[in-house]
């Protein structure tokens, strides 16, 4: 049984430029496992959450969530949905 | 895991990964569809080969080595492709998978030995009951249990190359950081389905 974890790693990835690939080796893992991630077919173990993080320079809470994000628009022009 | 898997890799561990992660056969696993067509072909291969080596060696059909050796090169194609749909999760060491291919690894594991415990027990059931019956059974000992045996051996891989889920868009560069398709996705990915337990 696993519990869904929300992440926002597509859209912090392509707003910093960076590739799947790229992001893949500075945390160690294959690039198939970041894509997964980003699709929500697999959920990041706790070590490699916080290395994301580290990575992007962003608290995890930024990144991964157990509630869905709400989206940026609603949270820049603060507006409820 | 043991302390083996957490040892640096080795230069055949790096050759190795770097030959299930070449691309230039990924059209041919790209779908599901493919995906399963190659799996297919795979057993069908694989059975016929069973078949003819039996027949060599327990038939002295000399017809059949050479049939046999016929579908070698196929057979080795088809387990390549497999391997490469998987990127070598059963070829590579574990200390050169990550932590998802890891557990994909135990996963198809476990996968295989439930469908091997099942074939397993037919087997059984069938050969006791031809035995109740009085057939003699004798004669087709050493091929069931070859075929059982080499069953037992792919059963993993056809598992993996079942298993394999649609590769994520590869961005090798940031120019290319081609799957804003994805981001669509910064939506689609919050809001993505659960994994299945």
């Amino acid at each position: 049984m696993s519990e869904h974890v929300h992440n926002r790693l597509a859209m912090v990835r392509a707003e910093r430029k960076v590739s799947r690939q790229r992001l893949a080796e500075a945390v160690g893992v294959h690039y198939q496992t970041i894509g997964y991630i980003e699709r929500g077919q697999y959920n990041p173990s706790l070590d490699l959450a916080l290395k994301v993080a580290k990575f992007f320079e962003l608290p995890v809470e930024a990144l991964f969530s157990l509630e869905p994000f709400r989206p940026l628009t609603d949270q820049v022009y603060g507006r409820n949905q | 895991m043991t302390a083996a898997d957490e040892r640096p890799l080795t230069s055949y561990d790096r050759r190795m990964y770097r030959l299930m992660n070449r691309r230039e056969g990924d059209a041919l696993h790209a779908t599901a569809a493919r995906r399963r067509a190659v799996v297919v072909g795979h057993v069908a291969l694989t059975a016929v080969a069973v078949a003819a080596w039996l027949f060599s060696v327990v038939g002295e059909q000399r017809w059949a080595t050479f049939a046999m050796l016929g579908l070698l090169l196929p057979w080795c194609v088809a387990t390549g492709v497999i391997n490469s749909s998987t990127r070598g999760l059963l070829e590579l060491r574990v200390r050169a998978l990550d932590e998802r291919q890891r557990a994909e690894r135990v996963q198809v594991a476990a996968r295989s030995r439930s469908v091997m415990l099942w074939l397993l027990l037919a087997v059984a059931v069938g050969a006791g009951a031809l035995t109740l019956k009085g057939a003699d059974t004798e004669g087709y000992l050493f091929p069931v249990l070859f075929s059982v045996f080499v069953v037992h051996w792919l059963m993993p891989l056809w598992v993996a190359g079942l298993s394999v889920r649609d590769e994520p868009h590869f961005d090798e560069g940031v120019d290319g950081l081609d799957d804003l398709g994805d981001l669509g996705g910064a939506a689609e990915a919050a809001d993505a389905r659960p994994p299945r337990p």
